[in-house]
Order: structure tokens, then C-alpha cells, then sequence
């Protein structure tokens, strides 16, 4: 199965005005997506993923590395604006109300990238409607204004304005965060219904852990602009290995008081600053099992198997103590239990 | 350290302005039809006198050759003579340019001492009668002639009741005046003790600091006011009264925040009053820069003209770095 | 009707003010006049106490009127809010019938609120230390030097890095977390006994909110301080509070303690929440019907009914009480959910 895409050592810098020195935004992350594949980067704010995400559609050109779009290199000229490549690459905005026009009919919105493809009027309306119960909006909501939807509704009009070219690769810029946790759960049941009727490939950006686990065939967590760990949704979530990784799911408070996490990486203090990195592993500031090699440097990427990487020297002793345990499935089974029995 | 290199750039970056400057009022200049030459010898000069007298205006070639000798001797100090006072310009203006800086200047502070505290207690208490007060002075600032509101005080104070002193220039014609060294009337008497100046002066400034001073509050007092209704509305703001912080530290807080863009609007009229308090002079007789520069374009005297263009150009280069010093000393975001 | 709700009684707990209660909210209601129509209700007849030390999390959607609430309690209502009835009783004396001057004398010494977007809440001109200082001399009555030091002390408990350095850092110079830190030093540096979190660690990444609710937990307990934390995150309620209660349209709908309020949810739409969050569309599928417009509080009848999949004819007609169906555990709803044992 060929990639859709294929990033490797992407490397992006930002100048800093009046200063010698960068911010290091991207710092060397490989990855690939397939086609019918959601391949989530997750990580905290300064990690880079919002960066990967806008060089992987060529909005910013990056300082290293290349990206792949079939085979073919993403750059200046060949990006989601170009003409080659328009439409076959979409974009999801985590601000629907932000990412609409506000003066512009739904309707007209959701037609716009056929427009620049030179679409037929005739065609244009025809998809247009196809579209819009596609994303389970009815069809009146084609003659309204943003600012007369609620936000999930916005949300399934930006992913209606993405899917309407039927691309092979749609990036999602954190699409669910600025909604509320219903709202949440159906534009996340959408997106996956869709990717099952399409095939298209995902590239889910997101720091919400729960719903990373649910829509993800695979997943990178990233740190300070490195994926420090890559693998299977199912394998990062049971045997996270990388002790960041580790730290970062046993901060999520699932709904559930007996799953209590446990703070067997309990990572301190601050995140580094970007422009100022450590020489070594990015972590080992805050990292109980840091030694001295670990403050030398960046160790390399260990394949446990499966395609399973992770960036650290220690990851056995950051795996060891735990039971393998999914608490995010634990929970799924518990939920189910509880909810699932209730009745009037 | 670092606000000496801030203002070492800036101080490096005026003489390129300046240059820009000149040399655009210049080209403009020079589209003002009129010769100063026929204008200086009348109609019956001959060719020769004229061209005798371009020779020696430096007014004879192209115009870019021109600008190439006012250029030359504005290096030397030099900005040519006016014909109609027959004095070299660069005097001129150290007499009228500190007429009108004095004028204005205490003008602005009266416009901030109306309009700040209008502004903030229109912004405070919304529904109240300040705030329509306010409403309909920023209204009525704004569409009041400022030589108009000058006519009308001097008809009800000079005229009417004969409390304010002659509308004529800035000192009693029957005073002595103080020795000219700095030609700001008020600091010279002071500095010579001459109280009978000092309060001639003083007396005389009044009616036009009132003119210029109520008409300016306004945009000060729309500026303050539109400013610290947005600062109030603030998180930070809200999040000092969810604190029970005193109603006397919010407002203070609030002021503080709106400061830069307060200071933005006086140097903006600072430097707009140079030239555009000129027919409140003209009510006055004041004397002042603008009237000079004002009675150069309308007689084809040019040196005035770029004369007044360059010392305005100048004071506001000047007043906008104070201004980007006062934000540095109020904001840290811009000092880090 | 259910027998359950046949036996059940008003509890006195949730009417009136208990005897330890801090905070006791009586019948409260707030709405938003707009201009030419109806008035817009964001509160309805509200009855809720809140125990000395005790935490309580208030869980709602956006719009279901939780941050009114807490900006009725503090008396800082948005323009146009107002409220039209009920009563707000902080340690046994009534806020509303408070002038504005003894109000302010309250809030941030006696009920703290921290709010969300942590460096917005800071001004951006005075340094942090100084801001700290200003609300525990503005209310302590203490010397300058002696607020500075509090001041500073308070950072220490933050746990913020090189405190003495921060003291003098200005807001734009802090990371997120930090900021949040610092907002919690300026509602806990006058001992408050009550604290009103707004969705307070939304903005942050879950690391540092991690970070910050140990810290905020540890704080409280140890100070006796009660808590209302309001949050759209049922997943911190588990782990973070002792009662949970659930707003929907300006009314509560379940008040239960946390550990039976997660075994045994009883009104749909708490039970909708936590499908949402489970991320299972069969269960979504069976406890969630597709909305066409916002609801508004108010309405006759159950403001859920519409969204309900349980719905009755009598839902639309009655207005459900709040009954306590087992002991503590508050549901207001006519045909509540109920599990075998």
C-alpha cells in the first residue's frame, strides 16, 4: 500500500525579528499517512504539530526535510493552493465560527473550492446538496448565515467545505476542541463515517488524548517539536513506552473516579523554550529516569516492533511497573456497563 | 541599555526622514505658480534685474539644481531670506515658531485637563449625565469652527464685557517686552523678573488657550473615553473588580492601560496644531508659525514655506520619539 | 409515576441552608432582558448549598448558564443580567441585599473566583508580585512591606519556580501555567472561604492541568476552603470533587455525590454527557436525539423534553422538582433512568 503522504525529517525554524537565534518549532519528525488512515500528532502547546500540519499542506516552507503527497514533493509550487494540487488536500480549522465568512450563505461556502476548480454551476449545486446531508445538515441550512448555526453545526459545514472535492487527504487542526463534549462526539462519529465512505487519509492534530484514541489508526506523540514515540493507537494507549508519552496519558482525567491515574512518570516543571533547547533529550529536564547519557544526546529512535518507535534510552524501565492496562478501554467497557443498562 | 540603542536608531533614522521630507515639500513648493521675482520688482523690471535677482534667490535652472543649492546652504544653517520681511528665515522662525509652541502647548494641557476626566467618568458611570454631556461636547467639538469659537469669546469677552485683553498680538503694544531669549514669552519675563510681561502674556494667552483648549478636549475626550469603556469591559479589568480591588485602583488601572492610546492622540494634534491652529493666530494676530508659513504660499515666498515645513517636520519627529518613550516607560511588553 | 419518586421527599438540604453551609442559594433566577422581546432566562429558581471545605463541581454545556451563575453569586452579573428572584446566603448573610461597597469588601478576601485565560485576567502593566499585593492590601489591612512578603509567600505555596525573581516578572513574561499560578496566588492570598472556579484550567494543557489541580486540591483542603468548580469536563469532576451536580438551561438537573453519581447517573442527560465522553456511538444512539434549535431556559414543562429520549406527554406539560431519589442524590426529572442492582 503506497503512502498518501510521507513526511521525513521535517525540520521547521522560525527567525525571531532583531534576533540571531530561532524558534525551533519542528526538529526532524517522519511519519506517513495511508490512504483510509487517521494518524493523530499529539502533544501540548509548543510541541509543533500545528507547524507539521500547515508544512505538510505547503502553507509554510520548511527549513529541512520533505514532504510527499504521492510520491510527489509538496513545496512553493506545489501546495494546497497550486493549481495541480487544489483540492486533493483539505483543511479543517479548529475555530468553525472563525474559519467561516460570516456574510456568505452556507451554501455558497461549501461551493467555493469547486469554484476554483472550475466546476459547473449545474455540478456545483448538485454537490452541494449531496454534501450537505452528507454531513447531516438539512438541506435549508444551504440558505443561511454562520452566525445562525450552532457550533457543531459550523463544524459540519467546515468539514462539508472540506470533503466537498473529495480529497485524498484532509489535515484537522484540533477540529474538536472548541466544541462541546455532544457536539464533540457526533462531528467525531462524522469524521469517521465519512472516512469509511471515502477513503481518505487524516491528519487528526489534536491534544485531546480521548478522542485521539478513539478516531486514530495510529499515533505520534510529539514533544518540543520531535515525535518522541510512534505507534499503533491500541499499542501507544496499552504500552505507552516513552516517558513523556507515560506522563501524558496519566494527566487525562477520564470520567470514572475509580480510574485514578497513577503517577508512575510524574513529569515536573515547565516545558522547555523552543528557542533555547537542551542539547540532549528534550525530556530529560523533567524526566525521573534521565542520566547522564540522556543529557549528552537525543537518543535514537528504538523500533520495538510492530513499527512501534520511541526516542528514549529507557524506555523498558518507564514501561516496567505497570500493568498493561488501557485505562481508556477500561473505561469504554465500564461506561458501557453503567449506560448501557439503564433504561426507564 | 536597551532603550539607548532604541533611540539611537531612531536619531539615526531622522536625517534620512528629513531629507525625504524636504524634498517632497520642495517639489510641492515649487508647483505654487508665481515668480517672487516679478512679485519682488513689479511689473516694470526688466529682464536682467530678474534674472539678476533669480541668481541671487537661487532660483534660476531646473528644479532639481535648485534643490541642490537649498540643500547646500540649509548644511550651512542657511534657510534662505524671506522677501517679505527681509529677514533671513531662520530668525523668523526662532520668533514665530515659539509663539505658536506656547500657544498650543498650553492649549493641549487644557484639552487634557477637560478631556481626560470627562472621558473617564463618561466611561465609568454609563448611564449617566456626564456621559451625555460628554456625548454632546465630543458632537459639538467636532463640528464647531475653531475660529468661530474664537470670534464669539472675543465678541462677548473683549467687545461685550471688556474683561479679556485685546485680541491683538501677544503682549500689550504699551510693555515693555522681556529681552528675547528662548522668545517663549512666559519663560523670558520669568526669567527676567519682568511681572507686568509675565502677566500681559498670560492675559493674552487666555481667550486662545480657551478656544483651541475646548475645541481639542474633544477628540482627547472621545480617544479617553471610547479607550477605557474597552478597558473596563476587560478581562483584567473584570477580573480586579471579582478581586474587591477599591473602585479608585480599578479606574486607575484602567486609565493606565489606556494611556498609549491617549498619548497617541495629544501628539497627533501637537503636531496638526503647528499649522492647523493658524486661523485661530490670525483671529489673535498672534504671529505665529502658521500665519508666517500661511502669508509665504500665498505670496510665492518659498523659504518660509520649506522653512516652516522642515521646523514642523522636525518638533513632530521629536514629539514621536517622546511618545515611543513614554510607551516604553509605560508598557514592559515593549521594553522586553 | 415511579414509586421511587412517589416516596420520595424535598430534602431540606437543598431548600433551605444547611447549618454548615457556606454558600446557599435560594430560588434564584437571572435573565437577560432583550430589547423589544421576551426577556432571555438564565437561571431558573436555582437551590443549591455548598458545605464548609466541601468541593463542588457544576458541570454544564456552553450556555446552560453556569457562568452566570457564578457571576450572580459574586453580584458582577454581565449588562444586561439581572436577578429576579431569590436569595444568595454566603455565611449567613445575604449578598443581595448587600450595597455594592460591602460587596467589594467580600470578593476576593471572603469568595475568590479564578477564571480561565490566565494572562488575560492579569494587567499587563503592573508586575505580578505588585498585583498579588494590591488584593491582599486592599482587603488585609496590612503595611506595604508586609503585603509584599504575603505576596511573595503566596508564590512560594504555587509552587512557582525562583519566586523571588517572578515576583517582579510582568504577565506577558509568564508561561500559561504560570499566569494560572499566579491567579491562584490572588484568590488564595486572603485565606477566602470560598473559591469560585470558572473553567479554570481549560485553557491549559493536561499536564499542567494536572499540575494545577493537585496544587488547588492540596491548597483547599488544607485551608478548609470550600470550592464551586464549574467545568465543561465531566472527566475532572471524578477526580476532583466531593458532589457533582449537572446544569442544563439554568436549572440543575442531578446533584449527587461524585462516586454515586458516576455508578448510577439518573437523569438522561447527565447520562447523554458521559456517552458523549465515552466516545460509543451505540450508546450516544440510544441516550441522544439530534437537536435542530438552542432551547431556552424557561420553557413550560422539562427544558431537556426536547432532547430527551425518554420523553413523555407529561414532560412537556410539568415541570419536574428536584427530588432526592436515593440518600444525597437529586434528580430532577419525571421518568429518571433506573438500573438493576
Amino acid at each position: 500500500m503506497s503512502a498518501v503522504l510521507e513526511v521525513s525529517g521535517l525540520v521547521k525554524h522560525f527567525p525571531i525579528a532583531g534576533q540571531r537565534a530561532v524558534v525551533q518549532a519542528v526538529n526532524g519528525v517522519s511519519f506517513s499517512v495511508a490512504r483510509g488512515e487517521t494518524v493523530s500528532l499529539v502533544g501540548e502547546s509548543g510541541s509543533g504539530k500545528t507547524t507539521v500540519g500547515r508544512c505538510v499542506l505547503g502553507l509554510i516552507t520548511p527549513s529541512g526535510g520533505t514532504v510527499h503527497f504521492h510520491g510527489a514533493p509538496i513545496d512553493k509550487r506545489h501546495n494546497i493552493r497550486s493549481k495541480t494540487l487544489r483540492g486533493r488536500l483539505q483543511l479543517v480549522f479548529q475555530e468553525p465560527a472563525e474559519s467561516l465568512d460570516p456574510r456568505m450563505r452556507i451554501g455558497h461556502t461549501i461551493a467555493e473550492p469547486l469554484r476554483s476548480l472550475g466546476v459547473s454551476q449545474a455540478e456545483r449545486q448538485q454537490r452541494v446538496r449531496e454534501t450537505i446531508t452528507r454531513v447531516g445538515l438539512r438541506e435549508s441550512t444551504l440558505e443561511q448565515y454562520p452566525a445562525e448555526l450552532s457550533a457543531g453545526q459550523q463544524q459540519r459545514v467546515g468539514i462539508a467545505r472540506a470533503i466537498i472535492t473529495e480529497p485524498e487527504l484532509i489535515v484537522l487542526d484540533e477540529p474538536t476542541s472548541a466544541l462541546d463534549p455532544t457536539a464533540r462526539a457526533e462531528i467525531i462519529d462524522l469524521l469517521i463515517r465519512l472516512q469509511q465512505e471515502l477513503e481518505t487519509a487524516y491528519l487528526f492534530i489534536s491534544h485531546d488524548l480521548s478522542t485521539v484514541r478513539y478516531v486514530s489508526h495510529r499515533v505520534a506523540v510529539m514533544y518540543l517539536g520531535m515525535i518522541v514515540e510512534l505507534g499503533s493507537a491500541a499499542e501507544i494507549f496499552s504500552h505507552p513506552r516513552h516517558p513523556y508519552s507515560v506522563g501524558l496519558l496519566s494527566s487525562v482525567l477520564l470520567p470514572n473516579p475509580r480510574l485514578k491515574r497513577e503517577l508512575t512518570v510524574d513529569l515536573k516543571g515547565e516545558i522547555p523554550s523552543p528557542i533555547d533547547l537542551p542539547k540532549g533529550c528534550f525530556l530529560a529536564g523533567r524526566c525521573p529516569f534521565a542520566d547522564e547519557r540522556c543529557r549528552a544526546a537525543m537518543p535514537p529512535p528504538d523500533d520495538v516492533g510492530g513499527g512501534h518507535l520511541v526516542h528514549c534510552y529507557h524506555h523498558r524501565e518507564a514501561l516496567r511497573g505497570r500493568e498493561a492496562l488501557d485505562y481508556f478501554d477500561q473505561f469504554q467497557s465500564e461506561a458501557e456497563q453503567v449506560l448501557g443498562a439503564g433504561r426507564r | 541599555m536597551r532603550i539607548l540603542r532604541y533611540v539611537g536608531k531612531r536619531l539615526i533614522f531622522i536625517v534620512p526622514q528629513l531629507f525625504g521630507i524636504i524634498l517632497v515639500s520642495f517639489l510641492l513648493v515649487k508647483m505654487i505658480p508665481g515668480d517672487p521675482a516679478v512679485l519682488m520688482l513689479g511689473p516694470f523690471a526688466t529682464e536682467e534685474q530678474l534674472a539678476k535677482l533669480r541668481a541671487e534667490m537661487g532660483i534660476e535652472g531646473t528644479v532639481l539644481d535648485q534643490f541642490w543649492i537649498y540643500l547646500k546652504n540649509l548644511v550651512q544653517g542657511d534657510l534662505g531670506t524671506s522677501w517679505q520681511t527681509t529677514q533671513p528665515v531662520l530668525l523668523d522662525l526662532f520668533q514665530r515658531f515659539p509663539a505658536t509652541l506656547e500657544l498650543i502647548t498650553i492649549s493641549l494641557f487644557l484639552a487634557l485637563a477637560i478631556g481626560i476626566p470627562l472621558g473617564v467618568a463618561a466611561a465609568y458611570f454609563k448611564r449617566s449625565m456626564v456621559k451625555k454631556f460628554s456625548d454632546y461636547y465630543g458632537l459639538l467639538a467636532g463640528a464647531l469652527p475653531d475660529f468661530w469659537l474664537g470670534l464669539v469669546l472675543i465678541f462677548f469677552f473683549y467687545t461685550l464685557l471688556g474683561w479679556a485683553p485685546a485680541p491683538l498680538g501677544r503682549l500689550d503694544i504699551a510693555i515693555i517686552p522681556p529681552t528675547p531669549h528662548t522668545n517663549f514669552l512666559i519663560i523670558d519675563s520669568l526669567i527676567e523678573g519682568n511681572w507686568q510681561a509675565l502677566w500681559s502674556a498670560l492675559g493674552r494667552l487666555i481667550l486662545p488657550v480657551v478656544t483651541l483648549g475646548l475645541i481639542n478636549a474633544g477628540p482627547i475626550l472621545k480617544m479617553t473615553q471610547s479607550t477605557m469603556e474597552r478597558m473596563l469591559e476587560s478581562d483584567f479589568i473584570r477580573y480586579a473588580d471579582t478581586c474587591g480591588l477599591p473602585r479608585s485602583v480599578v479606574i486607575r488601572r484602567a486609565l493606565r492601560n489606556s494611556l498609549p492610546s491617549i498619548v497617541t492622540i495629544v501628539s497627533v494634534l501637537y503636531g496638526f496644531l503647528i499649522g492647523g491652529a493658524v486661523l485661530v493666530e490670525i483671529v489673535f494676530s498672534w504671529g505665529g508659525a502658521g500665519q508666517y508659513a500661511v502669508q509665504g504660499v500665498l505670496n510665492a515666498d518659498i523659504n518660509p514655506v520649506l522653512g516652516f515645513v522642515l521646523f514642523s517636520a522636525i518638533f513632530s519627529l521629536v514629539i514621536y520619539l517622546i511618545v515611543d518613550l513614554i510607551y516604553f516607560a509605560i508598557d514592559p511588553r515593549i521594553r522586553s | 409515576m415511579h414509586p421511587e419518586i412517589a416516596a420520595a421527599t424535598r430534602d431540606p438540604a437543598v431548600l433551605s441552608a444547611r447549618s454548615d453551609a457556606i454558600l446557599a442559594i435560594r430560588g434564584l433566577s437571572v435573565s437577560y432582558p432583550v430589547y423589544g422581546t421576551e426577556a432571555v432566562r438564565a437561571i431558573r429558581e436555582l437551590d443549591l448549598s455548598i458545605a464548609r471545605g466541601e468541593i463542588l463541581g457544576l458541570v454544564g454545556e456552553s450556555g446552560s448558564g453556569k457562568t452566570t451563575l457564578a457571576r450572580a453569586i459574586m453580584g458582577l452579573l454581565a449588562r444586561p443580567g439581572r436577578i429576579d428572584a431569590g436569595s444568595v446566603t454566603f455565611d449567613g448573610r445575604d449578598l443581595r441585599a448587600m450595597p455594592e461597597d460591602a460587596l467589594r469588601a467580600i470578593r476576593g478576601k471572603d469568595i475568590a473566583m479564578v477564571i480561565p485565560n490566565p494572562r488575560g485576567e492579569l494587567d499587563p502593566l503592573v508586575t505580578v508580585g505588585r498585583q498579588i499585593a494590591t488584593v491582599a492590601r486592599a482587603h488585609l489591612d496590612i503595611a506595604r512591606d508586609k503585603s509584599d512578603e504575603l505576596a511573595l509567600e503566596m508564590l512560594k505555596a504555587v509552587q512557582i519556580p525562583d519566586p523571588k525573581r517572578r515576583f517582579n516578572a510582568y504577565p506577558h513574561e509568564l508561561s500559561g501555567g504560570m499566569a494560572q499560578r499566579v491567579v491562584m496566588a490572588m484568590s488564595l492570598v486572603c485565606s477566602p472561604k470560598f473559591i469560585i472556579s470558572d473553567d479554570a484550567t481549560s485553557g491549559l494543557d493536561v499536564t499542567v492541568q494536572a499540575q494545577i489541580l493537585d496544587l488547588l486540591r492540596n491548597l483547599v483542603r488544607s485551608h478548609q476552603t470550600a470550592m464551586m468548580f464549574i467545568t465543561r469536563d465531566i472527566g475532572i469532576t471524578a477526580h476532583f470533587c466531593d458532589r457533582v451536580a449537572v446544569i442544563y438551561a439554568g436549572e440543575i438537573v442531578e446533584l449527587a455525590p461524585t462516586v454515586r453519581f458516576f455508578e448510577n447517573p439518573m437523569h438522561p442527560y447527565s447520562v447523554m454527557l458521559l456517552a458523549a465522553f465515552a466516545h460509543n456511538p451505540r450508546l450516544r444512539e440510544k441516550w441522544h436525539k439530534p437537536l435542530a434549535s438552542q432551547i431556552r431556559a424557561g420553557t413550560t414543562g422539562c427544558p431537556y423534553a426536547p432532547r430527551c429520549v425518554h420523553v413523555e406527554d407529561q414532560c412537556r406539560g410539568t415541570r419536574p422538582a428536584l427530588l432526592e431519589l436515593e440518600p444525597g442524590h437529586f434528580v430532577r426529572c419525571l421518568v429518571p433512568v433506573v438500573r438493576p442492582t
